[in-house]
């Protein structure tokens, strides 16, 4: 066991794991922070993508050894980091069927507008490769591109 | 209601009217008080006061509506909400659910079993279950007005209800649902209020309001079984036999006792459940008790992470039992080939006499679908304690009454000793129907007493332990007369598993209808040691892709359009049949030429009642492929036109056609699992593919325009995981000319010169 330190949404907070601790494992289980999810542990599904130090990440496979210090943000402070505006649109336009995906999708899509305001099909196809069984997909694409036209909206009132 | 529904319905309202009339604890007191977090979705949780067992009302006029319906993805709990809200005239904006309490349920005599299949998670909209929640809701909203009119001391007719207010339309006084919900739980109606005509819904059928799970989904709040956290608990890791059937041989646990935070490793055996108690008999809907427990052993440890890797360096050692001698899949399938290749097997269904059918052109063809894993996104887990004489559980169960009577046959308790609370599901697609999973829970909570143990499974043992699709075989030959149609049909079918269901070849309407003169269905039952169970619309899936393939051969054979050939079969048995035929075509620009390498695909079917008219809902799909000429598939867009009856919500409806459009793509394209010496070989995403965003059809159009408006709300989500799939087989026929009667297809050459 070793101490290990993370900037946890804003919030700086040390935990005593094993160092090979997924970070996954470290937020759900010693953080008790739930809405980071696991799917299939080997970095394939993106059901537990959070933001390390800015970028998407599939937290099963970093371990808390390799991150100590970083900055992690997770569904639970997405709306506090911009996100507030994708998780309406969640709702608003019904994109989820079970949900369990969606935190991962969230996560996936709010980085990739942060590299760009305007995603193309193809970018969306590349940065939000996350899987979703109930086959939310179409929904996650209009979503997406509906918050790019707003993000753009609220770009230009600005 | 009929008269004697509706009289059953007044001696249980006149019982609950006050609340306490069977001495249970109203459901706010039973709400756990030690910090246990499964809020929002407790079972037995809110404050309130409670109208029925169903609806409380807050003073702050918050309405919850407590489901007998778990909620897998498809809206199902709160469909059940928007039923009740439609009579109560609540603002829809001020209701919240919670899952029923099927222990309540046991003790208050069935309070909330209603209908066809109760507290399962697939239907929002079953008959006599939306019938029971709208009058419900009437009746709430009687008692209200009665309330305020008592209050004000005015005529009860003179006082209307609307979002959550009451006005007295006189004076125009009004009064909040909240500010009278105490005294409205007093009154005692004896006369039911009537319920509105459907013409008079204004909330039904009409508004497409987002999941009531919605917002927590997003912001990350939402808890599924995973999320579960109970005060004191422990985490387990589980491994069962790799090869299904198998046994523990021998195990070392010295060797992971002493790991970081491994507090135990207990074995489950299989010997071990107790059974349900003598003189009980499970009485509900798909609470049957289909499981045995697996012979497994799991690490109990702090943290998961911890089991996990204890688990990982276990010393195990199985012994595989009768399914270990399989070399691979091919070696089990090989038992259905020869049951193929003997003839017939017993017959279901006959009508005329196939073999007086002489001379014609003749076809002949077998058809193939291998196990498939319902791949859920969440992998399976539950948590529960068990005591001498309690068990406590908190799962992701798809049928509420299957998971409390297999923790009553695993623990030998009585079922008032059960108290299982439902989370979330993050999907199930049949998964977690028979509750073999819970059973697994409760065996490992139960060599750990007095602990809460909550028990994951990993990717790779929720995938080599899946209780997949049933593998189905069937050879077809149909004889063409001199018009190019039918006029003898038979089929022998190999059916692979436990769930064994005929769903769509044995009632298809081509043999049903008579518009086959001669039709003969045999079917052959093989248990492989591999388990299986059920997968959107089981075994209906494959027999609709089988069927609606070999017909499109059957119109190829005959140089007939594959629409008109389908039309000439079933239009006249029941016309709605082919107005969905016809409404997916003609939107699908069904007829208009393509390209070389492109075509276009169609095939239609119905779940879960293919043979009666006027019933379940039929799916016609028409699939838009483009292949390259090295065989590189595409497919440009897929069209769908249904006829479920009704529909109570447009948006949810076409979320799940959607959904099921893509889950039937993804099976047919490229689900499989293989064996290798019997034991499971794709327990990953790595190795078992799933399609992602940019791997869907770029259009995929759901179509309205074919419902019938008959007098049903049928369920959708399995209807289109067949067609969709025989659709693509035939559009990639049309392409290539290359007829692919075995899935996945990715393992189909499909380059054309
Ligand atoms: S759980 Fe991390 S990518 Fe699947
Ligand atoms: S919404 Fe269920 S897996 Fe994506």
């Amino acid at each position: 066991m070793s101490e290990i330190t993370l900037k946890v949404n804003g919030q700086l907070l040390s935990v005593d794991v094993a160092p090979d601790t997924p970070l996954l494992w470290v937020l759900r289980d010693h953080l008790g922070m739930t809405g980071t999810k696991f799917g299939c542990g080997i970095a394939q599904c993106g059901a537990c993508t959070v933001h390390l130090n800015g970028e998407a990440t599939r937290s099963c496979s970093v371990t808390a050894e390799a991150i100590s210090g970083a900055e992690v943000v997770t569904i639970e402070g997405l709306s506090q980091t911009g996100g507030a505006v994708l998780q309406k649109l969640w709702a608003d336009m019904n994109v989820s069927q079970c949900g369990y995906c969606q935190a991962g999708v969230l996560m996936a899509t709010a980085a990739m507008f942060k590299q760009t305001a305007k995603p193309t099909d193809a970018e969306i196809d590349a940065l939000v490769s996350n899987i979703c069984r109930c086959g939310t997909y179409p929904r996650i694409r209009a979503a997406i591109h509906k918050a790019a036209g707003m993000m753009v909206a609220e770009g230009a009132a600005a | 209601m009929s008269e004697i529904d509706r009289r059953s319905f007044l001696i249980t309202s006149g019982l609950f009217s006050g609340g306490m009339a069977l001495g249970v604890a109203p459901a706010s007191a039973a709400e756990p008080k030690d910090g246990t977090s499964h809020a929002p979705w407790a079972t037995d949780g809110s404050g309130g006061v409670e109208m029925h067992p169903w609806i409380s009302i807050a003073p702050d006029d918050i309405v919850t509506i407590r489901v007998p319906t778990p909620e897998v993805g498809n809206g199902a709990a709160t469909q059940v909400a928007m039923n009740v809200c439609e009579e109560l005239q609540c603002d829809w904006s001020k209701v919240r659910i919670e899952f029923a309490s099927v222990r309540r349920d046991y003790l208050e005599k069935g309070i909330y079993t209603v209908g066809r299949q109760p507290m399962f998670s697939g239907h929002g909209t079953d008959p006599e279950r939306m019938k029971m929640a709208l009058q419900l809701g009437a009746s709430a909203r009687e008692r209200l007005q009665r309330a305020a009119a008592f209050r004000w001391k005015v005529w009860q007719d003179e006082i209307d209800a609307k979002d959550s207010v009451l006005t007295h339309r006189p004076t125009g006084r009004t009064l909040r649902f909240g500010e009278v919900a105490a005294e409205a739980a007093n009154v005692l109606v004896y006369n039911e209020p009537d319920m509105k005509s459907e013409a008079e819904w204004t909330f039904l059928g009409k508004a497409s309001p987002f999941k009531l799970t919605a917002p927590a989904i997003a912001d990350g709040s939402a808890v599924y079984g995973i999320d579960v956290k109970v005060p004191g608990m422990v985490h387990a890791a589980l491994k069962q036999c790799p090869v299904h059937g198998g046994k523990l041989k021998s195990h070392d646990p010295k060797v992971v006792l002493g790991m970081p935070g491994v507090r135990a490793v207990v074995v489950v055996d299989p010997a071990k459940s107790r059974g349900v108690p003598k003189g009980l008999t499970n009485p509900v809907g798909m609470g049957m008790i289909l499981t045995t427990a697996q012979s497994g052993v799991a690490v109990i440890a702090d943290h998961y992470w911890q089991a996990k890797k204890a688990l990982d360096a276990l010393p195990v050692e199985w012994d595989l039992g009768p399914g270990g001698k399989f070399a691979d899949e091919k070696a089990v399938y090989a038992q259905g080939k020869a049951a193929l290749a003997k003839g017939k097997g017993p017959v279901i269904r006959a009508r005329g006499d196939v073999s007086s059918v002489k001379g014609g052109k003749v076809l002949d063809a077998s058809y193939a679908t291998p196990w498939c894993e319902n791949a859920a996104m969440e992998p399976l887990n539950g948590t529960a304690m068990v005591t001498a004489d309690k068990c406590e559980m908190w799962v992701p169960a798809q049928d509420q009454h299957a998971a409390l009577w297999v923790a009553v046959d695993e623990t030998g308790l009585m079922p008032d000793k059960v108290d299982m609370h439902q989370t979330l599901i993050g999907g199930a697609f049949g998964r977690r129907t028979a509750s073999d999973d819970v059973r697994m829970v409760v065996a490992v909570a139960k060599e750990y007493p007095g602990v809460p143990v909550k028990v994951i499974w990993s990717r790779e043992e929720t995938m080599a332990q899946g209780r997949f699709r049933t593998p189905i075989m069937t050879r077809f030959k149909a004889v063409l007369d001199k018009e190019g149609m039918p006029e003898a049909f038979t089929a022998h079918t190999i059916l692979g598993g436990l769930i064994a269901m005929m769903s769509s070849l044995e009632d298809s309407p081509y043999v049903v209808s008579g518009a086959i003169p001669n039709a003969e269905i045999s079917s052959t039952f093989l248990p492989y040691h591999v388990q299986t169970g059920a997968y959107r619309g089981p075994c209906y899936n494959s027999h609709s892709f089988m069927v609606e393939s070999f017909i499109d051969e059957c119109a190829a054979a005959a140089k007939i359009d594959p629409l008109d050939y389908r039309l000439r079969l079933i239009d006249k048995w029941d016309p709605a049949w082919g107005v969905v035929l016809k409404t997916a075509a003609a939107k699908a620009d069904w007829g208009k030429p393509l390209p070389k390498g492109e075509g276009r695909g169609i095939a239609i079917a119905n779940w879960p009642n293919a043979g009666l008219r006027k019933n379940g809902t039929t799916v016609c799909c028409v699939v838009h492929v483009a292949v390259s000429r090295s065989g590189a598939l595409s497919v440009k867009q897929v069209d769908l036109a249904f006829d479920c009856g009704k529909i109570a919500n447009r948006d949810a409806v076409a979320a799940q056609l959607e959904g099921a459009v893509i889950f039937g793509l993804n099976s047919v394209i490229n689900e499989e699992i293989t064996l290798k010496n019997g034991a499971v070989v794709e327990t990953n995403f790595d190795v078992y593919p799933m399609m992602r965003i940019g791997d869907v059809p770029p259009v995929i159009n759901i179509h309205f325009d074919a419902l019938s408006g008959d007098d049903r709300f049928q369920p959708v989500g399995e209807a289109p995981v067949g067609p969709v799939a025989a659709a693509l087989g035939n559009a990639i026929f049309a392409a290539t000319g290359k007829r692919l009667r075995q899935t996945p297809f990715r393992k189909a050459r499909l380059n054309w010169t």
